[in-house]
């Protein structure tokens, strides 16, 4: 299943090339001007490589995937040539091709994957017709045509039978997305042009796609360019990159180059501010500024208002492409100053953990989660209520959780799997089905229906506070920041005077950097961007000085380039303000900076449980859990040397909450299931590292049951991430483990 | 299945509802129909006794004046049910048999209408979103606008004025004319729908702006959808991506609108009929309110309602055939 | 900030949110019927006098000389100074009705929308139920056995199940408002509940309520015109339906010399109800969050 792509291609004898893209710009009139969106950009697509191109959002990367299809939205006017060579016959300017010519290639020859599948399907239509029209429209034989796309389907996992049959919303957007791929493939194109296919999709998802692509890239001998937000993502996929910045190319060279030693100082500085494991936390830096307007004037660097190294000739002039390594070409004057004075953060070793913030946590915990349920019922109508038929959806299972003064726990796991609902647990805005959530030793719910303690409700409420992920609608778009900073200094300190309000809130924008300050605060939520915004609804939680600051995934919409600086926000307030953090992540890299800047811990959920908990570093670098270790080992480190490969689980999609599976929530995809893991749970239990809690019948001793139940499935894997089957005391001594050995229970 | 259920509970509801406004009207309303015909009954037979006379009342408006309120109603209840409306002082005929005569007149009228307006404004509203901005849009939209501020019972008199006063190309009252023999003849059918055609065009007129205008926004939005961009890119013919994709999940929006709009329409026959003097169910009904005829008038409010009830149930019905979505129903949101 | 500051602050939005509606010739051209009618209903009635049977004639005919500009109807009266001195009942029913209808419905998509649950369940179950009644027989039965008179209740009466259409219309919208981040922060920061459906969510659904208030008015316009025409409604004082009514059994319809008499009531009714329209249409882009986002300029990709 999972088989290794060879990297080095026998392809030497067709490096031709199959697209040529020629000064392609598009362009929006628009009432201030003219808006160029994509500024006269060249690239020569090869043969059957797949080329990825890599920019922030905004940078024009949809724009540049458009135009290879001649595909620009309405008013935008795409100008310069997009030459298609067909394998024989005469090469194609598809930019400027009739309908006639265009039928021919478009979606035949050249095929796109939208951003977005899950809007890319007609909602009152099933998936069977979107497959049979597209091969009637084109004149191909039916019967034939369906039988590839049930083999391309089944390629991609998925059930034939069952998703043709299925409307869109019927499925999940994993499932769109394979359904979408297959759908593009179906005509048996050459070329593959896919904007942003895995970026709403989970980690585990996205590997799994990638590996897939790798595999279909190989067998149908396609071209793809590959556009993402996502630098490492690409990195093993790729086997050229290219960077866009403000609408141009700014560098395209081979993967390992272009992650090893890239010439361009934004690729450099780039690939210093994303998160990630390799990278010792504090080498890692955000870069500043923000990147250009459309409609200005486009002379000169674009980067030069960023660019550490920008001289005056920078300002004034284009630089031109220059070669910078064999088929590494860069848009920069002084590339080479940059390779010597713009160092490179990541480096092979794993770094040994320093903390940057020491944290100082309590011995009594501020919020206690105890044996913690939450069941939503999807009522229905009111006869299969009458009928008892209703659905229970296994939001959140039986966790036992302790946040302490200064702590910071990072959970992460998929969508769906309860982090958000644990999480509002936590800060009492969700009742708990079944289990209490005390906050300093009291029973927040019994106090909140009218039980008496020592602190009320409301002063309660008010420590437990959060911050969301969607900058967008994080502020009330009728107030003015000041407005809305007032608010809570007015619920948590009603005693301050107009005055002594207005002058904390300056301060303290001041303090986030939103200066001048006086000028930020009468601004509304739309004159800011999606990190101002970001930043004020953070002083906003923390104006209620709260003990505890549940963030919803509070970084995951910003730009790459901007997650770095609002997580050292986040820490550098959390001192000021002695508050904790229940941070929220769909992956392992923001975790590990937030909590292993703070000696915090990393909570892994799994299908409404937590599977394992642990220190920060002990989480990375010893995971324990059959899950943990799949993510761990999907977490792409920035290495262009290592392949794609799907992760080694056993199957792609997780289970539905509503019908949870038996005994071990992983059960139906862990490659270690055995008998046992289908009959019991396993309950998470201490291990011999201090606060490191494993729920895993691997974790056990040799005379549990599982040890002697059979295999689920024999699976061949290839990895070796688990370890040997053997219980933990009889595991030979590894030199990451700080102690397996001594297991003292 | 769940989506079905709950709807036939509204509609069901919604009947009990009509009915229960009905008894409360007939019963508790001071000066309402029991006290009226009461009173009436009693001045015109002054030698019968109470007990008589509650009982007359029970034979006209179904209600019998001296029972507790529970079983006044039940009894109600149970008669409604039966199809019993009570008896017409006016024709001095059974409710349920005039109205029977009447019935398959509206719906032909008002059900013709209310599907050619639908239809005209479904086509030209897609229609104009392909055209957006171009002259033809601009002047059909403001037409529909002007046609959508004019209330069809003036539309009805302009019509008259123009086709029966000044053209004489339509008759102006009745459902035909009284010297041709019905039957399932040729001139037959033509003089019917001679008859039907002002009143259905006053329908059409006034009703088709609104949708078509809203039908014209939602094809705007549904060809900004990215599923309209992949399957121009897949090449699909014109035709298809115009019916399949653009009109049929445009269609899905207005299609509350129109079933507000059967309600209204139907409710509208009053006026409609008094003016064509067409005699259908909104015809005798407002002959019911002139002649203070309460049974006639109830039992009027109460078809008029169940068809409106009827007409939304299967406007209902088939808008879950129309959008796979609406059947899965929605996840019910968090109380707070 | 003081309060005079922050009231400034609030009427340069409000401002500003006018700016927007203005720069639409639809809400020009409906502001000016609308305005106008106002000023008919308020200063005609003071310059105009009272309709009375020595105005004119018979069956003056209209622009025959400066003297009764519409003509007269079958007793003499001037018919512009009937429509004149029919407006303020009309404008009074109109208030009245909308008022009704918006608030209601505002009251109830609001609190149905931000509470939800059973409250939610029971609340547009009844609205649904209302939305399917036949409105015009049953404001027909109740007008017959109740007879109102005052120009307020009337409006109130002829709109009594309009409500419910405005009720699920702001509930969709208070459904996905309060899903906002922002609304659920304020709740997590302690702000009470009146205090959210006031700050957050009310202030996102002033224009759709405008709209819904001006529609509820065409409605009430609608509704009554057709009452008075049918004469289910005891009549007072000069009406537009009334006038309708009149002229309808006068025969305007059936002898073109005297389509005039139905022809002015008819076109002040259509005017009217038309400048409301293009009121409502007019607010689309204060509405209308996406495009007031072009407006502003900058695509929000
Ligand atoms: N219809 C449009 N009219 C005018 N400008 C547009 C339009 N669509 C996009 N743009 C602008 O074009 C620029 C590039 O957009 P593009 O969609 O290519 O970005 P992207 O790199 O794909 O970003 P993302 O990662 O968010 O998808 C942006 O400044 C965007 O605001
Ligand atoms: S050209 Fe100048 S400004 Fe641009 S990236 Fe190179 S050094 Fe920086
Ligand atoms: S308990 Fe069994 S199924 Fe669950 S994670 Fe451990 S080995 Fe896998
Ligand atoms: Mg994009």
């Amino acid at each position: 299943m999972s088989k290794t792509i060879q990297h080095e291609r026998e392809s030497d004898m067709n490096e031709e090339t199959i697209l040529e893209i020629r000064n392609a710009s598009v362009t929006f009139d628009m009432d201030r001007g003219t808006s160029r969106v994509l500024n006269d950009v060249s690239v020569d697509v090869k043969r059957n490589e797949i080329l990825g191109i890599v920019g922030e959002s905004g940078s024009g990367k949809s724009m540049f995937a458009d135009s290879m299809l001649n595909a620009v939205v309405e008013p935008g006017n795409l100008s310069g040539e997009i030459i298609y060579h067909p394998e024989d016959g005469q090469p194609v300017d598809l930019a400027n091709a009739d309908r006639e010519t265009m039928e021919k290639y478009r979606w035949k020859e050249v095929s796109m994957v939208f951003q977005g599948a899950m809007s890319s399907f007609n909602p009152t239509q099933k998936i069977k017709d979107h497959f049979t029209e597209t091969i009637k429209a084109h004149d191909h034989s039916l019967s034939e045509g369906m039988a590839h796309a049930r083999e391309l389907l089944t390629k991609l996992h998925l059930d034939p039978e069952r998703v043709l049959k299925s409307y869109p919303h019927e499925l999940s957007g994993g499932m769109q997305q394979r359904a979408l791929i297959a759908l593009s493939l179906v005509l048996k194109p050459r070329v593959l042009v896919m904007d942003e296919p895995t970026a709403a999709l989970d980690l585990l998802m996205q590997r799994s796609i990638l590996g897939l692509l790798a595999e279909l890239q190989e067998e149908y001998g396609l071209t793809v360019v590959f556009i993402t937000h996502d630098l490492p993502l690409v990195a093993g996929l790729a086997d050229r990159i290219g960077v866009m910045y403000a609408f141009e190319l700014a560098e395209i060279g081979p993967a390992d180059q272009m992650l090893e030693n890239p010439a361009h100082p934004y690729t450099r500085d780039l690939l210093n501010a994303v998160p990630n494991l390799n990278t010792p936390l504090d080498e890692m830096k955000p870069i500043e500024g923000s990147s250009p307007d459309p409609v200005n004037d486009h002379t000169g660097c674009q980067y030069a208002s960023r660019c550490s190294l920008a001289t005056s000739k920078c300002h004034s002039t284009d630089p031109p492409f220059e070669q910078a390594g064999d088929d590494h070409e860069t848009a920069c004057f002084h590339w080479e100053r940059a390779r010597e004075e713009i160092p490179m953060a990541i480096h092979d070793d794993v770094p040994t953990s320093d903390f940057a913030v020491q944290g100082k946590q309590s011995a009594e915990p501020v919020v206690t989660l105890d044996d913690v349920d939450v069941h939503f019922e999807n009522k229905g109508g009111f006869l299969s209520q009458l009928r008892g038929e209703s659905e229970t959806v296994y939001a959140v299972n039986d966790i036992d959780l302790d946040i302490y003064e200064n702590d910071v726990v990072a959970l992460i796991g998929e969508s769906g799997c309860g982090k958000s609902t644990l999480g509002k647990t936590a800060i009492g805005i969700q009742r708990p089905t079944d289990g209490s959530l005390d906050y300093r030793g009291q029973d927040v719910w019994e106090t909140r229906d009218g039980g008496s303690g020592d602190v009320s409700f409301n002063e309660i409420r008010q420590s437990l506070q959060l911050i969301h992920q969607d900058p967008g609608s994080s502020l009330n778009p009728n107030m003015s920041v000041a407005k809305a900073l007032a608010e809570p200094l007015k619920q948590a300190q009603s005693d301050l005077s107009f005055k002594d309000r207005r002058e904390r809130i300056l301060g303290m924008l001041e303090y986030v950097g939103l200066t001048p300050a006086k000028d930020y605060a009468e601004r509304y939520p739309h004159q800011l961007s999606g990190g101002e915004k970001q930043r004020v609804a953070l002083i906003r939680a923390l104006f209620m000085n709260p003990d505890l600051i549940f963030a919803d995934e509070a970084v995951s919409a910003l730009d790459v380039s901007l997650r770095v600086e609002m997580m050292d926000l986040m820490l550098e307030l959390q001192d000021r303000f002695n508050t904790s953090y229940l941070f929220i992540s769909h992956n392992l890299e923001n975790a590990r900076y937030l909590a292993g800047k703070t000696d915090g811990r990393i909570g892994v959920m799994y299908l409404g449980n937590i599977v394992e908990i642990g220190p920060a570093e002990e989480m990375i670098d010893n995971p324990k859990h059959p899950y943990t270790k799949v993510l761990r080992w999907s977490t792409t480190d920035v290495d262009p040397d290592e392949d794609v490969e799907e992760p080694p689980i056993r199957g792609i999609d997780i289970p539905d909450p509503v019908d949870p599976p038996s005994g071990c929530p992983f059960q139906t995809r862990c490659p270690k299931a055995r008998e046992q893991c289908t009959k019991e749970a396993p309950s998470l239990e201490a291990s011999n590292v201090d606060g490191h809690s494993v729920a895993c019948f691997r974790e056990q001793d040799g005379d549990h049951p599982y040890w002697d139940s059979e295999p689920v499935e024999e699976v061949d894997l290839e990895t070796d991430i688990f370890g040997p089957d053997l219980p933990p005391a009889a595991r030979p001594e590894t030199d990451t483990g700080s102690g397996s050995q001594t297991a003292d229970d | 299945m769940n989506y079905y259920v709950k709807r036939l509970g509204r509609s069901l509801l919604t009947l009990v509802l009509v009915i229960t406004i009905t008894f409360g009207l007939t019963r508790l309303m001071p000066g309402g129909p029991v006290e009226y015909m009461r009173a009436q009954l009693r001045a015109q037979n002054p030698n019968l006794s109470t007990e008589e006379i509650n009982q007359m009342v029970q034979a006209y408006v179904g209600v019998k004046p001296d029972e507790p309120l529970p079983m006044q109603y039940l009894n109600y209840l149970v008669q409604v049910l039966q199809g019993d409306l009570g008896r017409s002082t006016f024709y001095d005929q059974p409710v349920a048999s005039i109205y029977a005569n009447a019935i398959p007149w509206t719906l032909f009228v008002l059900g013709t209408a209310l599907i050619v307006t639908f239809v005209i404004s479904v086509t030209l509203g897609a229609l104009l979103a392909y055209k957006e901005g171009s002259r033809v849009d601009t002047v059909v939209s403001s037409i529909s606008v002007i046609m959508n501020s004019v209330p069809y019972y003036i539309a009805a008199i302009v019509l008259i004025a123009v086709f029966v006063t000044w053209l004489g190309w339509f008759p102006l009252s009745g459902r035909s004319s009284i010297d041709i023999a019905p039957g399932f003849n040729i001139p037959f059918i033509l003089d019917v729908t001679k008859h039907a055609v002002l009143p259905m065009l006053s329908v059409i007129l006034t009703g088709f702006g609104a949708q078509t205008l809203g039908m014209r926004g939602n094809s705007v939005r549904v060809l900004g959808e990215d599923y309209i961009r992949v399957a121009q890119l897949r090449m699909l013919p014109t035709h298809r991506i115009a019916m399949r994709y653009v009109a049929r999940n445009a269609i899905l929006p207005i299609y509350t609108g129109f079933i507000i709009q059967i309600a209204f329409i139907l409710g509208g026959s009053v006026i409609l009929e008094e003016i064509f003097r067409y005699p259908g169910v909104g015809f005798y009904f407002f002959n019911g309110i002139s002649s203070r005829d309460y049974p006639l008038m109830m039992g009027g409010f109460l078809l008029i309602s169940v068809a409106v009830v009827l007409a939304v149930l299967i406007a209902d019905l088939t808008y879950g055939i129309l959008d796979p979505r609406a059947s899965s129903g929605g996840g019910d949101s968090e109380a707070y | 900030m003081t309060r005079t500051d922050r009231l400034e602050d609030y009427l340069a939005q409000r401002y500003e949110t006018f700016l927007l509606a203005w720069s639409d010739w639809r809400f020009k051209l409906g502001l000016l019927v609308v305005v106008t009618f106002v000023l008919m209903g308020t200063a005609g009635v003071m310059l105009v006098p009272k309709p009375a049977y020595s105005d004119g004639g018979k069956w003056d005919a209209p622009f025959a000389g400066t003297e009764n500009l519409f003509g007269t109807n079958q007793f003499g009266q001037d018919i512009l100074a009937m429509l004149i001195h029919a407006t303020p009942a009309m404008l009074l029913m109109i208030i009245g009705g909308a008022v009704f209808a918006t608030g209601i419905g505002a009251l109830v998509g609001i609190v149905s929308g931000y509470k939800g649950g059973r409250l939610d369940e029971v609340l547009m179950t009844i609205s649904d139920t209302a939305m399917m009644l036949p409105g015009l027989p049953l404001i027909i039965v109740i007008g017959a056995i109740w007879e109102p008179t005052n120009p307020f209740i009337v409006g109130i009466l002829v709109s009594i199940n309009a409500w419910a259409g405005t009720a699920r219309g702001l509930r969709s919208q208070v459904l996905t408002i309060r899903e906002e981040s922002y609304v659920e922060a304020s709740r997590v920061m302690g702000v009470s509940t009146p205090s959210i459906l006031r700050k957050d969510i009310t202030p996102q659904l002033l224009p759709l309520i405008l709209v819904n208030f001006v529609m509820s008015g065409r409605g009430v316009i609608f509704n009554s015109v057709a009452l008075y025409f049918l004469g289910v409604l005891p009549v007072q004082n000069v009406n537009w339906g009334v006038m309708l009514q009149q002229a309808y059994e006068a025969g305007a319809v059936t002898s073109p010399t005297l389509f005039y008499t139905i022809l002015f009531p008819l076109l002040t009714i259509v005017i009217l109800s038309w400048g409301m329209i293009m009121l409502s249409q007019g607010l689309d882009r204060v509405v209308n969050v996406r495009v007031r986002a072009r407006h502003e300029g900058g695509p929000q990709e």
